[in-house]
């Protein structure tokens, strides 16, 4: 049986966790669509532009092994230089860089797919620079809502 | 199924399957080959062929294989292939001379816009990643239904319905950013140059008007002037239309020209 916290959990509001040495967010919401439909759309690094509302470019490729660069609405100025560190198709995967790790997730329901995104952002000197780091929040609500809409559309297709 | 009947199905559908592969490969020659090799494949392997698909979608199938297989290893074409390969006419003299004895020699060497935008879409398309180029001409062009496609490229309803959005939704993005017949600030004008080179007497502005898709340009959904563009394409058979040796001609230049760049970039 699911618990409020979980079916909350799922709305697509991001929530995040703060603490000395890390801050931790995360984000849920469930899909309408075919697991592989948002696994393509989340692989496919080209595309993201297309549909996803936070990120400005992703240039390289979503393997497990390569690095890829990121460039984010959140900060348009900034490079993010990512490894992707772990993939199981379908179900995970896991990008990081030296400060923090991003895990996204599809668990199958019977409603749907439920997508979820958390970044843990942990070091020693977290301290020194966590003012400068700005709030995920909206940015994750948005990745969220988009990866929804798109995928829902393509499920939809004839 | 006998190799009788399989003959004259065959040949009910060899000139969409020709014009199919043509359009993947750019290649008059390759397309010729594929359909050859299609045919004594799906000769072969009649016995194999159990009725789950229609033969059509069957054979496409093998067709689409070995088309695949034939280019995996071939770069995708630039979006801007078109101005590439403009450039690299512009400094053929050779070309132009082929172009305009054709133009006035050939039963099938006329020039019309329709035709170019056919002929347009062949060269554009090939920047699409092939799976999505694949589905969209099958889809869009040669209309296939989204099973029948999950079963010519082997993949699930849920993929083709990806490749299918993707691949549509980059090819209006691209078309509304280059085509300027369906918008003023595109920046490719080809099919009316050249309609001016080889139509020296007509109104290219009339010629235009009496496209569907140019004569709606300012219908904000794009999609629907994809659908237009659609329409276009699917009415025109590359070999067997009145443009077809003059347009076949312009592809192979293109191809030619895209291998050598392809080569240094």
């Amino acid at each position: 049986m699911m618990t409020t916290a979980t079916l909350s959990a799922q709305d697509g509001k991001a929530t995040t966790v703060k603490k000395t040495f890390s801050r931790a967010t995360s984000v849920s919401i469930l899909i309408d669509s075919d697991v592989s439909i948002i696994w393509a759309l989340l692989t496919n690094a080209s595309d993201f532009p297309r549909w996803n509302s936070t990120v400005l470019s992703i240039d390289g490729e979503i393997k497990v092994g390569e690095k890829i660069k990121l460039k984010s609405y959140l900060d348009p100025d900034r490079t993010f230089k990512i490894k992707i560190k772990e993939i199981i198709k379908d179900q995970k995967m896991v990008w990081g860089d030296a400060m923090g790790t991003r895990v996204f997730t599809l668990t199958k329901t019977e409603k749907g797919v439920l997508f979820s995104m958390d970044e843990k952002i942990a070091s020693p000197m977290f301290p020194l620079f966590a003012g400068q780091i700005p709030s995920f929040d909206e940015s994750f609500e948005k990745y969220a809502a988009d990866l929804k809409k798109e995928a829902e559309l393509i499920a939809k297709g004839k | 199924m006998d190799s009788q009947l399989l003959t004259t199905e065959f040949e009910s559908f060899k000139g969409q399957l020709k014009s199919y592969i043509l359009r993947m490969t750019a290649s008059v020659q390759d397309a010729e080959d594929i359909v050859q090799d299609t045919y004594l494949k799906a000769h072969t392997n009649l016995s194999t062929f159990e009725g789950d698909s229609s033969l059509k979608t069957w054979v496409f199938s093998i067709a689409s294989n070995l088309a695949k297989d034939h280019l995996r290893s071939k770069k995708r074409w630039p979006e801007n292939v078109t101005d590439i390969c403009k450039e690299a006419a512009l400094s053929n003299q050779e070309f132009f001379q082929e172009a305009m004895t054709i133009r006035h020699s050939s039963p099938q060497g006329q020039f019309e816009i329709k035709e170019h935008i056919s002929f347009c879409f062949t060269c554009i398309a090939k920047s699409l990643p092939l799976e999505q180029h694949l589905t969209v001409l099958l889809k869009e062009v040669y209309d296939f239904k989204v099973k029948e496609i999950a079963t010519i490229i082997d993949q699930t309803d849920a993929m083709v319905k990806y490749y299918l959005h993707t691949g549509r939704s980059t090819m209006v993005s691209v078309f509304d950013k280059r085509c300027s017949l369906i918008n003023k600030e595109g920046v490719c004008h080809q099919c009316t140059e050249l309609n001016g080179i080889f139509n020296p007497d007509q109104n290219a502005q009339e010629e235009v008007v009496k496209i569907k898709m140019a004569k709606e340009a300012d219908n904000p959904d794009k999609e629907h002037l994809f659908n237009l563009r659609m329409e276009v394409v699917k009415g025109i058979d590359p070999f067997e239309s009145d443009a077809a040796e003059l347009q076949l001609h312009h592809l192979e230049q293109n191809r030619k020209v895209m291998e050598d760049y392809l080569k240094n970039n």
